[in-house]
């Protein structure tokens, strides 16, 4: 019962958190705006229709920030943050792995191996962002199908654990031999810039037009992970134990593998690669939580993911003025000490694998 | 109800594990598998929830055919333990134990507490309730495991050494437990004394198929005990008329003298005889 109470308190908090996160964070950037500016421009915008913006109260420049570039980007922080942590939570418990993320299927090498034919290649078929974006997600999904079907064929026609992140790893090798391959061998310095910049993750792409799918794909992940909870917790137990309680084990991994898929592409093709997210998150869930049973951490990692990229980004956006730090740099520096961190408390790799 | 396992074959890895096992179970009995290490106890029960596939053969359940139902419909016939017993993920305990209700369909709440809790009961481990699976002993873990499966509602446990790492007072907890439940069991066991003190029924396997079945006294001679295992022992009778199995003696059987003479020559064991 007191855990019980617990989770509820952690539920309303992160609730709260997220909601002010969104708030707040969207005043935050390298143009100074005060907090009432910004609300100001969205309330009109949202209840008005733009009514004062057209009789000229405030510039435009403020608008365009504000309703233009720092709200869609802050929704889409949300959607990432949430995306990639749910995707980490659902990847530790289908590989049985606690140090899984959900770039293990590879979805990131294909990803960044997508975005730099479509950068450094000579091809042209959509303009400029559009490619990098359509590539990068047929890279990713590539990729995840490559390393589904080899840790199958590898596995003797089951999707094990083990098979599953060997396959990802090779597939993980070969993707960036290709992006490597193909910067190197690249004429244009401004393409290899834009390369070595999407590889280090950025959501400053988003806009309104380009919000709705990946958010569509995300709350779509979000809420079948969160129902598909208790079954998630099965597959903790390992794929013997998850049968003989009557789950269909490997068309679950199946699905479920998919799934993940289809949601870290749509969010990495155009965000690039934003790392340790998915890796951190449910594991920092799980520690104040105290438990990992997923009906609780699905939901409390997307809420708690989504506040944490809101302001990350935040932090990005802001600390050097006008030029943006990556947003993959912060996130590594949060995340890979913290990462350290729990392989000294929790010892892992030394009795608890299954 | 009862689960028959006829004739049944598994490759792994290109290597015949079982060649033609048939073997079932006993209504309301404790049906034991006995047999030396890699002779394909596991592999036999892990057919029945997909976990190892078969090639040939059919397992029925009441003559019906396994394929005809849905997991969840068997897990709700029989619980099944196997032999590992870890996890590596934090779950409490009484969590553990509730994923046992997937199989049950039970929507009820307050009915899902009960059963959680009732399971927890009976196998003594209500103390635990609430501590995380990681941090308790290999045994306490198997406990728990069985818990689980009573929570499944089963009517039958298939169980692989529900015994091991548990220590001797838990080990004949269980076995009484599962002797008091009258639940139909088919059970892998090595412990031979356990197996002919709470077995009905013994099946001795080896290299892949049943060498032997029968009650234990029958079944666990010196003859197939050597032939099996390699070592001299039998079941039988105490003089205080329990079942039990002993090791290194076969001489009340008479055939002390013919181990010897395996391994001696002729002369020698005349020798001895004199």
């Amino acid at each position: 019962m007191k855990q019980k109470a617990w989770h509820t308190f952690l539920f309303i908090f992160l609730s709260v958190l997220l909601i002010f996160s969104v708030i707040y964070t969207v005043s935050i950037g390298a143009t100074e705006l005060t907090f009432g500016d910004a609300y100001s421009v969205i309330l009109d915008k949202m209840f008005y229709g733009g009514a004062r913006i057209e009789a000229g109260e405030f510039p435009k420049s403020m608008y365009k920030i504000v309703w233009q570039i720092r709200l869609p980007r802050t929704l889409f922080a949300l959607c990432v943050g949430a995306g990639l942590a749910v995707c980490g939570a659902a990847m530790q418990s289908l590989v049985l792995n606690p140090i899984a993320d959900p770039y293990v299927l590879g979805v990131s090498s294909g990803a960044s191996a997508g975005a730099a034919i479509a950068l450094l290649a000579p091809i042209a078929f959509l303009e400029g962002q559009r490619q990098t974006t359509a590539f990068a997600f047929i890279g990713a999904l590539t990729a995840a199908f490559v390393v589904y079907f080899l840790a199958k064929r590898a596995g003797g026609g089951k999707l094990q654990p083990v098979t599953l992140l060997l396959a990802g790893t090779a597939v993980n090798a070969v993707m960036s031999a290709i992006t490597s391959y193909l910067v190197f061998k690249a004429r244009s310095p401004e393409g290899i810039a834009a390369v070595y910049n999407w590889q280090m993750g950025a959501i400053s792409a988003a806009q309104w037009k380009t919000l709705a799918i990946p958010a569509g794909f995300v709350l779509a992940g979000a809420v079948v992970f969160s129902c598909m909870g208790s079954r998630f917790n099965m597959m903790m137990m390992g794929d013997e134990d998850a049968a003989a309680m009557g789950l269909r084990v490997r068309l679950f991994r199946s699905v479920m593998f998919i799934v993940v898929s289809v949601v870290v592409a749509s969010l990495v093709s155009i965000t690039g690669i934003i790392g340790f997210v998915g890796l951190v998150v449910p594991h920092v869930v799980r520690l104040f939580s105290r438990t990992s049973d997923n009906r609780i951490v699905m939901p409390m990692s997307a809420l708690f993911g989504a506040s944490y990229i809101m302001w990350a980004d935040a932090y990005a956006r802001s600390v050097h003025g006008a030029a943006e730090l990556p947003l993959g740099i912060v996130t590594a520096f949060i995340g890979a000490p913290f990462f350290m961190f729990l392989m000294i408390k929790n010892g892992y790799g030394g009795s608890k694998k299954k | 109800m009862t689960i028959e396992y006829e004739n049944i074959a598994v490759k792994l890895g290109g290597k015949d594990i079982l060649t033609g096992t048939t073997l079932r179970s006993h209504e309301n009995q404790i049906v034991g598998i006995v047999g030396a290490n890699g002779c394909g106890k596991s592999t036999l029960i892990k057919t029945t929830f997909g976990i190892v596939p078969y090639h040939n053969g059919s397992i029925r359940i009441d003559g019906r055919s396994i394929r005809e139902y849905s997991p969840r419909d068997l897990a709700s016939m029989i619980g099944y333990v196997g032999q590992d017993a870890t996890c590596a993920f934090d779950f409490s305990v009484t969590d553990v134990v509730a994923m046992g209700l997937y199989a049950r369909k039970e929507k009820n709440r307050q009915h899902k507490k009960e059963i959680v809790a009732a399971a927890l009961r009976e196998l003594g481990i209500e103390r635990f309730a609430d501590r995380s699976i990681q941090r308790l002993s290999g045994g306490e873990r198997k406990m728990v495991f069985i818990a689980r499966a009573v929570a499944q509602g089963a009517d039958m446990f298939i169980l692989d050494e529900p015994t091991n790492h548990l220590d001797i007072s838990h080990q004949l907890f269980v076995m009484d437990y599962l002797k008091n439940s009258g639940k139909t069991t088919l059970m892998v066991i090595h412990d031979l004394r356990l197996a002919t003190h709470y077995c009905d029924y013994l099946y001795v396997m080896a290299d892949g198929v049943t060498y032997a079945e029968g009650p234990p006294l029958e079944v666990l001679s010196c003859d197939n005990v050597r032939h099996v295992f390699g070592v001299h022992g039998y079941a039988g009778r105490s003089t205080q008329g329990v079942l039990d199995f002993s090791l290194f003696e076969c001489g009340e059987l008479g055939c002390i003298s013919d181990i010897i003479e395996e391994h001696q020559s002729h002369e020698d064991t005349r020798d001895l005889r004199r």
